[in-house]
């Protein structure tokens, strides 16, 4: 079986807002969310920029008493889902809920309970953890409360694969639709930032400032010198054709393929080849039967981390050419930062974009370093046919996802 | 639709450090869960765990390959996909299969054991002069990417992290990759340490037995945990065949459901886990009559084992007492990440061997968990099909059904 995968769904909380309209809106004006970080001291790191969600209080999306048992991480997923729902116009009931599901892509998980739990261990010894901490030190945590919260009975799996997570999850999901084993799957990714991950990340030289100068976020810039740590959650609701029609849906545009590889790697950053990255975009296009022409607009993965941008760099060059005859290219991790599994968030402004027909610059993005199709300072109005998501990881893992304007 | 086929496994546990030990282990019904010694129990409030012993992976491993960044974890999962890949005679890795050849895991605790020293140091003397390279495979990603890094592999790499389904979720997303014809090999299966923060976890949720595990016993307490690594070679029926390889199973399908019930216990009703079993064998296009033999998840805590025996009543009716029910966790403790893998392999062996592995530890029958649970030793038996099941924390469930392998395809028989 092999049915269309529409999107009829987004549900974003970024550092940016949470509502998915003033998101985008603020995207495609160029602002930035990436400022010094408040959650914690940086005083005595190398780096002190961020961006952090503010201004979120969960109870007003999340019904119920369930968020009491909820960590921040999952606090933020599942309102994510539940705005996706909202804007689905879904409701759950006996009839659907086992053929709706979600999955979720979750790069670092709860950061902050593990290591709330590791200091009573270690602390105070085994016999006094708390194991009401245990459930949200699980990376699952955050779609089994989705689905305990909002009701879903059908497939539910967690992917925890770095800055794949997310898109993986993704492919996975409108997968489960296409062979006909879901109506109906939430998808997307959710991580947060804590202290620990920030000086794990700063320790292993993944934030700017790498070469000691300007501390920014700038994707492809000549200046780049490391991502900004992020934060945010993102949930599109994907669904069969078939079942958007019948409930008359609007739809956003179709899940059309998603290609996937991997390539050699020191484990904690990027591999210096194309051959990965180009195997994953060259197989995306053929799994939407689409040649490199057809793609308006690409959703990079560029942090503003030097190996990561230069490799995406090169590999959509040699798949797409350069210049401006090529795909408009941009990334928004300068405006929200590297949140790792960023895919959801990405896959929901990318499908606001085949909606308004308006792609985001990348914010931070002076003097290009690379000869691709930037979109630099404000949004740009572009005729979209197909968009291409990717997620590259350190360690060597590529996934890019192709979505569909819808016909 | 394109048939997906088994042809090499691997495996490092508690009872095993290949698949023909566990073979014999499985039939002997031998008992790893003992005393933990990787890290000092001390102040725990169990002392026992289904531990790797004596493990050695400098000399399990070629000489061509560094250990240097990886973790217990990764050098379990390394060895036993190193073990599936000679077995299923891509080993040395033939360059002309590299595009083809994915690499999804299911993963669990990662590099933890190693990072807790870690978490150690940070909390007791801060962040100065810490050694940060302790975190440097902490993440249960690092795994695949040893695996497909060091053999070169550029095929579609992930790993799945649903707690105590990872595993089975991996090998049903690795079948999906073959079947949409993204590549034509998969290295699939699970990998998890023993580790104090999973420990201590369990242990404060009262849910580990001090002793060993009993399954569907009237007496049991709880689980064991065990760590170890399952791989399998999943590959598409027409590329086996092409290049002649040994075919040991056929991969029928997968189901995977959510309770939406409780973060840690299973929903009551046994619906959710029954919901994974009919999607299974929805999937794999075969009725229930059809099952021959299951691999419970059978933890041995009190809630799982009488909810999987309801669940596995609702599918079979009343043919549910006539077909063996065993678990393998009560030689192995549960493995969590690991768990659906080496359950799958357990009874991948144990099929082409021609008998079903025991549930051991089982001395005195709970009325409401009245089953055959093969609870007297491993008994001589056929299977042509076979179904095994992975409950996890979250409320999920992923059912996954493997058959012997013939060339009309067992379910058409």
């Amino acid at each position: 079986m092999s049915r269309p995968v529409v999107i009829t769904g987004v549900g974003m909380v970024t550092p940016l807002g949470i509502s998915s309209e003033v998101v985008f809106d603020r995207l495609i004006a160029g602002e930035s969310a990436v400022r010094p970080i408040s959650s914690f001291d940086t005083a005595d790191l190398p780096s002190h920029l961020g961006a952090e969600i503010a201004d979120f209080d969960a109870k007003e999306i999340i019904p119920g008493r369930a968020i009491r048992k909820m960590d921040r991480l999952s606090r933020i997923a599942v309102a994510a889902a539940k705005l996706a729902m909202s804007d689905a116009g879904l409701v759950i009931d006996d009839d659907n809920m086992d053929r709706v599901g979600i999955t979720l892509g979750v790069a670092y998980g709860s950061v902050d309970v593990s290591v709330q739990f590791a200091t009573t261990l270690f602390d105070e010894g085994p016999t006094m953890v708390n194991p009401i901490l245990v459930p949200n030190t699980v990376m699952n945590a955050p779609a089994g409360h989705s689905s305990i919260v909002l009701g879903f009975r059908g497939i539910n799996c967690t992917v925890n694969h770095k800055e794949t997570s997310g898109e993986t999850a993704i492919a996975f999901a409108a997968g489960q639709i296409k062979k006909g084993r879901a109506d109906v799957m939430f998808a997307g990714g959710a991580d947060v930032v804590g202290r620990l991950i920030y000086e794990i990340l700063g320790r292993f030289r993944a934030l700017s400032p790498l070469d000691g100068k300007d501390e920014a976020a700038r994707p492809f810039d000549v200046r780049r010198n490391g991502a900004a740590a992020g934060e945010g959650a993102g949930v599109i609701c994907l669904e069969s054709l078939e079942s958007a029609r019948k409930r008359g849906a609007k739809v956003y545009g179709e899940v059309a393929g998603f290609g996937m590889s991997a390539a050699p790697s020191p484990l904690n950053t990027w591999p210096t080849s194309t051959q990965g990255p180009v195997t994953a975009l060259t197989r995306a296009l053929e799994s939407a039967g689409i040649a490199p022409g057809d793609v308006s607009y690409i959703s990079a993965s560029a942090s503003g981390h030097p190996a990561l941008d230069d490799l995406e760099a090169k590999a959509v060059a040699e798949v797409f050419g350069e210049g401006p005859s090529g795909p408009r290219v941009s990334s928004v991790k300068g405006a929200v930062g590297e949140s790792a599994s960023s895919g959801g968030v990405r896959a929901a402004l990318s499908a606001m974009s085949l909606v308004r027909g308006v792609v985001p610059p990348t914010a931070g993005l002076e003097t290009p370093a690379f000869p691709l199709n930037h979109v630099i300072g404000t949004g740009s109005e572009t005729d979209i046919s197909y968009i291409v998501q990717n997620g590259f990881s350190s360690g060597g893992t590529f996934v890019s996802l192709v979505y569909k304007i819808s016909d | 639709m394109e048939r997906i086929v088994i042809t090499g496994l691997g495996t490092v546990n508690a009872v095993s450090k290949n698949v023909d030990e566990y073979t014999a282990a499985l039939k002997n019904g031998e008992c790893g869960v003992g005393p933990i010694s990787v890290f000092d129990t001390t102040g725990y409030r169990t002392h026992t765990g289904g531990e790797v012993k004596d493990f050695s992976p400098r000399s399990m491993i070629p000489k061509e390959f560094s250990l240097h960044r990886m973790s217990r974890a990764d050098k379990m999962a390394f060895i036993a996909a190193l073990e599936a890949l000679t077995n299923a005679g891509l080993f040395p890795f033939p360059g002309e299969l590299s595009a083809d050849t994915g690499v999804i895991i299911g993963g669990g605790a990662g590099g933890m054991l190693q990072g807790e020293e870690f978490f150690k140091e940070y909390i007791t003397n801060g962040p100065e002069r810490i050694r940060f390279s302790l975190m440097a495979p902490l993440h249960c990603a690092a795994s695949a990417d040893h695996i497909a890094g060091k053999l070169g592999l550029f095929g579609p790499k992930t790993t799945f992290m649903t707690a105590c389904s990872s595993s089975a979720n991996a090998m049903g997303f690795a079948a999906d990759l073959i079947r949409d014809g993204l590549c034509r090999v998969v290295v699939t299966g699970g990998t998890e340490p023993l580790s104090r923060i999973t420990y201590a976890g369990f242990n404060s949720l009262r849910s580990v037995d001090p002793e060993y595990p009993k399954p569907f016993d009237k007496n049991r307490q709880g689980l064991s945990l065990g760590e170890g690594a399952g791989v399998l070679i999943l590959e598409s029926l027409s590329h086996a065949k092409e290049r002649g390889a040994n075919i040991v199973a056929e991969f029928l399908g997968y189901g995977v459901t959510c309770d939406a019930h409780h973060m840690t216990a299973p929903a009551p009703d046994a619906g959710g886990a029954a919901r994974s079993m009919r999607a299974a064998l929805a999937d794999a296009g075969i009725d229930a009559t059809r099952i021959d033999y299951i691999n419970a998840h059978g933890t041995a805590t009190p809630a799982n084992d009488l909810v999987e025996t309801a669940a596995i009543k609702a599918v079979l009716g009343k043919r549910a007492y006539d077909v063996p029910v065993s678990s393998t966790k009560s030689m192995i403790g549960h493995t969590l990440g690991a768990a659906g893998a080496l359950e799958a392999v357990a009874s991948i062996l144990a099929m082409n061997g021609g008998f079903i592995s025991p549930t051991i530890h089982h001395t005195e029958p709970d009325p409401e968990c009245d089953l055959d649970y093969v609870t007297e030793g491993a008994r001589e038996g056929a299977m042509d099909i076979f179904l095994s099941n992975s409950f996890a924390f979250g409320g999920n469930n992923t059912t996954v059904i493997i058959g012997r392998f013939t060339e009309k395809g067992v379910v058409n028989e």
